[in-house]
């Protein structure tokens, strides 16, 4: 599985036109073949492209994803120290609690939000309530994201002048007190994680809807409805749990475009998550970088599905005897 | 069986919106080289910028240019790469899950593991790393995004063939001692063809925006051409001075794939009323 992955995210890298050093040839003229050469060597980009992929592979069995080309040879995924003993964080290192805590800061919103309106939605199905959430999942899942961004920034922040609109923390961050710098974090963060939970909002709220309106078919919400149950009871002691359990699949599927997503959003915001870095790494035709953040992502995914598959069996008991006796 | 699933399809009010908003958009595109009132590249240094008005209805851009022009030209180009795109997606995405759906054994197992590989990928970095390589160009996104979005349909048609392989026509069909490719091409395609026609349609809506996504970042279409995502870059740098900069692309993309979405679910309901998302 990883080596499939890595094999493409290698080979796509050599589909490239030119390499790094077409790009130090652009920024200086006067570099000549011999010196083109001399970063070949050094960076094994003369061997044939089976041999570099051999030889990233060996690497990268030891986590090693070498170091950038264009970031002052910084490494690519975790830090370095040398024979000096300064540590060089990592370019991954650093970016990835970024996305990671905005992603699922995001997450958490979405999920808040998107399961009482979806038990809303399949408790009043066809009623107004439903109808008005069925026309706001369509908006969701047809706005472009990077849209909703540009104007709520424009209007939140440049307007309104209530969020910051770029990056992490205020110049003055350092000389902030902890509450302060907790306060000017979470305003930096408001609108890079709101956004993206709003437009996620409707694929949650649909999958909730459809799952309780499959559930309160079941013959068992019947039994306990016959048993003369209250309504609130059965929707939420009875119904709720089992409709919910698909969501772990949904939630694990979902990890892909997450990150993937944060490639705009982080752009926008100029967020130096993973997304960003990603997005730079491809301009400047970072190759290590860029390999890293595709495998690092990809496994990021392989890691969540696993996750997801773990605690759907920890979920339900159903499933998790299925496994014991198979 | 397809007229009636269309029929049914359009007497659902949401999906008859849908299909209305995709007609007209498609036309306006179409036909903009004889409706839009200004040349989309002309620049006027003595219009930069305006606000909308009855000359310019949607303003102008940083260059002068007529933005109601440019958007209807670059409605062309933003339509074009969806239906490319999802025309790519769709021919490999129903020919792998054919093969993979009738022969079964070592060659199935090779094809599933194919699209989890694929799916596993963040597809927007995917795309993105090959794009910035090959150079942006309209041919290239059309066939990027085609290539990273085919395993739906995969999955799709393979499920298809493999539940109606079991049915009775098909057995009987065999038994009569007919070869493989009149099974596939009389039998399993045509009745696996709503389906793939719904996930088409849905997938022209994920296409365009990505197509605007790509452009936004100045990997799409490139400038002078015009498309819904770079008139929305340019936006982005007049946000504070110029709105309908940054304003009717945006809507325009949103009502697009608003149609194609609507008309998509609306057509699946009408295929299976138990997904029932209306």
């Amino acid at each position: 599985m990883l080596i499939g992955i890595s094999l493409i995210s290698f080979f796509i890298m050599h589909l490239a036109p030119g390499d790094i050093t077409s790009n130090e040839n652009a920024f200086n003229p006067k570099a000549s073949e011999e010196s083109r050469q001399k970063l070949r060597e050094m960076y094994n980009l003369d061997k044939p492209v089976i041999v570099q992929y051999g030889l990233w592979l060996k690497r990268m069995a030891t986590l090693d994803f070498g170091k950038s080309f264009a970031s002052h040879q910084k490494p690519v995924f975790w830090q370095t120290t040398d024979k000096d003993g300064n540590v060089t964080k990592g370019l991954i290192q650093e970016a990835l609690p970024i996305t990671l805590m905005i992603n699922l800061l995001g997450l958490t919103i979405t999920l808040i939000l998107a399961i009482p309106l979806g038990i809303i939605a399949a408790r009043k199905y066809t009623g107004w309530q439903d109808r008005s959430i069925t026309l706001f999942n369509f908006i969701g899942f047809s706005i472009p994201g990077f849209w909703l961004s540009l104007l709520l920034m424009y209007w939140l922040g440049v307007v309104n002048n209530w969020f910051p609109i770029s990056g992490l923390h205020s110049l003055n961050y350092e000389s902030l007190d902890t509450w302060g710098k907790i306060r000017d974090t979470f305003s930096h963060l408001f609108l890079p994680v709101v956004i993206p939970s709003v437009t996620g909002l409707a694929g949650i709220t649909l999958f909730v809807k459809n799952g309780m309106l499959d559930v309160l078919q079941q013959d068992y919400i019947t039994t306990a409805r016959a048993k003369g149950l209250n309504d609130h009871k059965v929707v939420y002691t009875h119904a709720l749990r089992n409709a919910l359990l698909p969501l772990i699949t949904i939630i694990g599927l979902s990890i892909p475009g997450l990150i993937g997503g944060s490639v705009i959003a982080e752009t926008i915001f100029a967020i130096p998550g993973m997304g960003k870095l990603f997005y730079d790494a491809v301009l400047m035709r970072d190759f290590p970088v860029v390999m890293g953040i595709l495998t690092i992502g990809s496994a990021l995914t392989l890691i969540g599905n696993l996750l997801a598959d773990v605690t759907y069996a920890w979920a339900d008991p159903r499933v998790r005897r299925g496994v014991a006796r198979g | 069986m397809n007229h009636s699933i269309f029929r049914k399809a359009l007497s659902n009010p949401l999906a008859l919106a849908g299909f209305v908003i995709i007609v007209l958009v498609f036309l306006l595109s179409m036909l903009a080289p004889f409706i839009a009132p200004y040349d989309p590249n002309n620049i006027d240094v003595k219009a930069i910028l305006l606000g909308p008005s009855m000359q310019h209805w949607m303003g102008t851009d940083g260059l002068g240019r007529d933005v109601l022009s440019r958007m209807l030209h670059g409605g062309r180009i933003s339509l074009l790469v969806g239906l490319v795109a999802v025309g790519i997606s769709t021919v490999i995405g129903v020919l792998l899950g054919a093969i993979a759906g009738f022969y079964s054994g070592w060659i199935d197992t090779f094809i599933m593991r194919l699209v989890y590989i694929m799916l596993s990928i963040p597809s927007f970095f995917l795309i993105l790393a090959v794009i910035a390589f090959l150079t942006p160009s309209i041919i290239n996104i059309m066939i990027v995004i085609g290539l990273t979005s085919w395993m739906g349909v995969t999955r799709l048609v393979r499920a298809e063939f493999l539940s109606l392989s079991e049915r009775e026509f098909v057995t009987a069909s065999r038994t009569l001692g007919a070869k493989n490719a009149r099974l596939i091409f009389t039998h399993l395609l045509p009745n696996s063809l709503t389906p793939i026609i719904v996930s088409a349609v849905l997938g022209v809506a994920g296409a365009v925006l990505m197509e605007s996504g790509l452009s936004f970042l100045g990997l799409g279409v490139q400038a002078p051409q015009a498309s819904w995502g770079n008139i929305l870059t340019d936006g982005k740098e007049y946000i504070q001075f110029a709105w309908w900069l940054s304003l009717f692309p945006g809507l325009a993309i949103l009502i697009t794939v608003l149609g194609y979405n609507l008309l998509g679910e609306g057509l699946r309901d009408a295929l299976d009323p138990r997904s029932g998302s209306h």
